[in-house]
């Protein structure tokens, strides 16, 4: 193979390692993703919070200081947003890992037919949302849907209920279709990391007189502790971000009662009758403050305070 | 475990499957039935396949251009993906140098970040360049959306590689970038495909950017084009279901031949 | 302190043919240190995993102290095990590892604080006692792991191959104290190893396996001077004893060119064998002047190793080589020759199919 200019002879290449780090290269490697973070990504989250300090028209820009700021606080669909989203994010990992774990230990436990369950409960999160969002506004259909047609053949007429279009029931069953989404992701994550536990520590347990609960308890769950948390984390953010669901399904109604704060910017921003993008802008703004403070918040109380070398 | 737990736990088991698995049946058999069938009985086995549904969705709905536009969109996003994200990745794995761990902290940490706030500032950044509306611009803002769990998973497979293979590359006068084409990626195939096979499905699916950077019916991808059906009062379900199953075989298809694979992909990171 | 008998012990995994473990016939008496020895793959761990309850048994019973235990779990034998890996439970500390046992078994508190103090005590791991594995050495942990077992004053206890993580230095120290161990306690322990070293030092009786079969039971020593077939007589020493092709002709062994005589009880034992295998130790050859009773060789390698001096030569009139250990004042080198005089007394001969000795 003839060598290339850039580390030419057997000497050369050893100048360069000699010399450390090759910079040209480095540079070559890193500039098409710089490219790309900085156009895409970087740039826009300074624009955004640049625009949040003006009033953004399609012809002009005009500086307004803090004021979109100080509407945002008196904003009542606003916080009404906040609380739909956070209820969300914060209920969500509580359903969706506890099913997990339930379901993952029930395939540890080799279970027959396994390979073929995994498989099948891994399929709701392939879908996208928009074809997930149309089958379950199908489903709550209050005329034919499948939750109606069950009840109302189980002789459970009295508890039919337009699902999606009252105010009580609308963000709960939102969540039960991310539950139904995410449950599967989850379980082959947390069978993953049962997988990876060193089996001479369980059998140490079994000699220590630890049945299979007592096995689940002082070891199986302190040692699977850092994966629960991480899907705890990973659940939690992704449903501060959700969009596509209930654009599909309820577009934030009835009444704001699924209203989301990614719902809010882009109606603020796309569908309102002013075209300004300085309020939307201010209302992402500080919706990303909140995101990363409470990742950050949720990483420090989780935090692992040893290593668990095993 | 004895024999009735058992039992009953599969039986339970079997229950989550259905429950899992059954919506997305339900869809399969409304796509091979007529939309007046399916008023008359929305759960009934199909009694005629009527394939001709998908031609006619096809050809009729503009179903055809919506899976061309996401097709194009998504091929290139991923293959510009793979190029970019791998020569990010290995030189993050491989080069010691004084900012590399905070860079690439950097980009990693964007994974978090909610997209609304880069949104608004993409729109009007497209519009300036007239990229709004078009296959390209969404293509460029795909890239930039899936670069940082596309590094961090080949990141972390180019740090495994031994790195005498690359000492004696060197000696042997191989150039940096002649080490990463002949090298690192070839020996990164696993982790590559896996990126690959996430990034399509990720990509195939996505809505939000989408929605807001395409408005031309023309240049609408999939979801979008499943989208624009729902909300009417009548409501075509059969048709609209054909649409789901078309937007729905080429993941399925992908999931059935590499279904490992893709899991390892999705579930990346997860597990400490 | 009990006994541990296995009779035609087998474990047979799914969808396999073979039996890992072969029928293997084992008594361990009231304290008494039995070492299971044997290559990889020879059935060792999977027989002691049956033992301990960890693996279900194919066929065969197991008895602990008269009682057959096949059926019951694993917690209930009164049995401890020392894992290779040691098997440390993480998240605790190293107090808690020790106590967690006792814990599980409802002991009272003050009962269980005097206990693990007491063996932190032995095992010097009280200045340890709050930290958790990830803080510990390999040599500390395996010291725990150790600890953890003795606390339970079980009737048996269960070495899986401890030593084999450490490195060389702590190796030796360690096995020293197992034994000063097993001296203090008079314990029943079955200690399963592929290092002949721990197993000539350690054991009160061998048990050397191959193929999932027992090949031979005794004490060390036995064993080493009268093993069973060429594999044992091959497995233990270094360098392991000399096995080479011989016949018999007229009450005299020929080996190579050369003719040895046999005593009468020799030549009773090969019976009307002519095509054998002759087995003689490299500490059995000394360097003679020739004459009755000796052969000559030809010096192919020579290693001074500053104690003594390992020569490996070529049998004259024969393909064989052999070891031989010559003194640390011997001047022999390569392409020289000279002559070995093998201690009759303690040769072993070996039948040339099947490898069993045949004296």
């Amino acid at each position: 193979m003839p060598p290339s200019s850039a580390g030419a002879s057997a000497a050369g290449a050893h100048v360069a390692r000699a010399l450390g780090t090759p910079w040209r290269a480095v540079t070559v490697f890193l500039l098409p993703a710089a490219t790309f973070y900085v156009a895409f990504t970087a740039y826009p989250v300074f624009r955004t919070l640049w625009n949040s300090f003006h009033k953004v028209l399609p012809a002009k820009e005009e500086f307004v200081g803090l004021a979109n700021y100080a509407e945002l606080v008196r904003d009542e669909i606003f916080w009404r947003a906040v609380r739909n989203t956070l209820v969300w994010a914060c209920t969500s990992p509580l359903f969706e890992v506890s099913i997990a774990l339930v379901l993952a230990l029930a395939l540890y436990a080799k279970v027959p037919g396994r390979r073929f369950f995994r498989i099948a409960w891994f399929t709701p999160v392939l879908m996208s949302y928009v074809v997930v969002g149309i089958i379950w506004a199908w489903i709550y259909n209050y005329d034919w849907g499948a939750v109606n047609t069950g009840l109302r053949a189980l002789g459970l007429n009295s508890w039919t209920r337009a699902w999606l279009g009252k105010q009580e029931t609308a963000l709960p069953a939102l969540i039960f279709v991310t539950t139904w989404m995410w449950s599967g992701f989850n379980m082959v994550v947390l069978l993953a990391a049962l997988h990876s536990l060193p089996s001479e520590v369980i059998e140490a347990a079994e000699l220590d007189n630890c049945g299979w609960w007592g096995k689940l308890v002082h070891v199986i769950f302190p040692m699977i502790r850092p994966t629960v948390l991480n899907l705890v984390v990973l659940s939690f953010v992704g449903k501060m971000k959700i969009f596509d669901l209930v654009w599909i399904t309820t577009k934030g109604g009835p009444l704001w009662s699924t209203e989301t704060v990614s719902i809010y910017v882009y109606k603020r921003a796309f569908e309102w009758n002013t075209f300004d993008l300085g309020y939307p802008s201010a209302v992402a703004s500080v919706w990303f403050v909140i995101v990363l403070g409470s990742v950050l918040t949720l990483s420090y109380v989780f935090r692992q305070r040893e290593k668990l070398e095993y | 475990m004895h024999r009735l737990q058992r039992a009953v736990v599969l039986f339970a088991l079997c229950v989550f499957t259905a429950f899992a698995a059954g919506p997305f049946f339900w869809v399969a058999t409304m796509s091979l039935r007529t939309t007046s069938e399916i008023s008359r009985d929305h759960y009934a086995w199909p009694g005629t396949l009527h394939w001709n549904k998908f031609p006619d969705a096809w050809f009729n709905s503009n179903y055809s251009t919506y899976f061309q536009n996401s097709l194009l969109v998504v091929v290139s996003a991923v293959i510009i993906l793979t190029l970019v994200g791998a020569m990010a990745a290995h030189c993050f794995a491989r080069y010691r140098f004084k900012l590399n761990r905070f860079f690439y902290f950097i980009i990693f940490s964007t994974i978090i970040f909610p997209p609304q706030i880069t949104i608004i500032a993409l729109f009007q950044i497209l519009v300036q360049y007239g990229l709004f509306n078009s296959l390209i611009g969404l293509t460029l803002v795909y890239v930039a959306f899936q670069l940082p769990i596309t590094v961090y998973i080949l990141e972390s497979f180019f740090a495994r590689i031994p790195g005498d293979l690359f000492e004696a590359a060197r000696i042997d006068g191989y150039s940096e970038m002649a080490i990463f084409w002949r090298i690192s990626l070839p020996i990164a195939l696993p982790a590559l495909s896996t990126t690959i096979i996430l990034n399509t499905i990720l990509l195939w699916n996505e809505f939000l950017y989408a929605v807001v950077l395409i408005t031309d019916e023309d240049k609408r991808t999939l979801p979008l084009g499943i989208q624009r059906f729902m909300g009417d009062q009548m409501e075509d379900i059969g048709m609209i279901s054909t649409g789901l199953m078309i937007a729905i075989i080429p993941v399925v298809l992908i999931y059935a031949f590499f279904s490992e694979k893709l899991i390892q992909g999705m579930t990346a990171g997860a597990v400490k | 302190m009990a006994t541990v008998t296995l009779d035609k012990l087998c474990k047979r995994y799914e969808k396999s043919h073979d039996l890992a473990v072969d029928h293997v016939d084992l008594a361990v008496a009231h304290g008494e240190f039995m070492v299971l020895l044997g290559p990889s793959g020879c059935g060792k761990s999977t027989t002691l995993r049956m033992i301990a309850g960890l693996e279900a048994i194919s066929s065969g019973s197991l008895a602990i102290d008269g009682r057959v235990v096949n059926e019951v779990p694993a917690r209930d034998r009164d049995i401890a095990m020392v894992f290779q890996s040691y098997a440390l439970y993480p998240h605790m500390t190293v107090r808690d590892n020790l106590a967690f046992g006792l814990r599980r078994r409802r002991i009272d508190g003050a009962e269980i604080a005097r206990r693990v103090d007491d063996v932190a005590g032995t095992l010097g791991l009280a200045p340890l006692l709050e930290r958790k594995p990830f803080a510990l050495s390999g040599g500390q942990r395996q010291r725990v792991a150790l600890g953890r077992a003795i606390v339970r004053d079980p009737k048996v206890f269960l070495f899986d191959e401890p030593l084999s993580n450490l490195d060389a230095s702590l190796r030796v120290s360690t096995r020293a104290e197992l034994i000063r161990l097993h001296r203090r306690l008079g314990a029943t322990m079955i200690y399963v190893t592929h290092d002949q070293v721990e197993a000539m030092t350690m054991g009160s009786r061998i048990c050397i396996m191959n193929h999932g079969k027992v090949v031979q039971i005794g004490a060390p020593l036995e064993v080493y001077r009268r093993p069973a077939d060429t594999f044992v007589a091959s497995f233990l020493g270094n360098p392991p004893m000399n096995l080479v092709k011989a016949t018999v002709e007229n009450g005299q062994l020929i080996l190579g060119a050369a003719r040895l005589a046999l005593s009468p009880a020799l030549l009773a034992t090969a019976g009307t064998a002519r095509a054998l295998t002759f087995g003689v130790r490299p500490e059995d050859l000394a360097q003679s002047s020739g004459g009755e009773g000796s052969f000559g060789a030809e010096v192919t390698a020579v290693e001074p190793l500053g104690a003594e001096t390992i020569a490996t030569l070529r049998i004259d009139g024969s393909e064989s080589e052999l070891n031989a250990r010559l003194g640390r004042d011997a001047n022999v080198k390569v392409g020289e020759r000279i002559h070995l005089r093998p201690d009759l007394g303690r040769v072993r001969l070996f039948d040339a199919a099947s490898g069993v000795a045949l004296n």
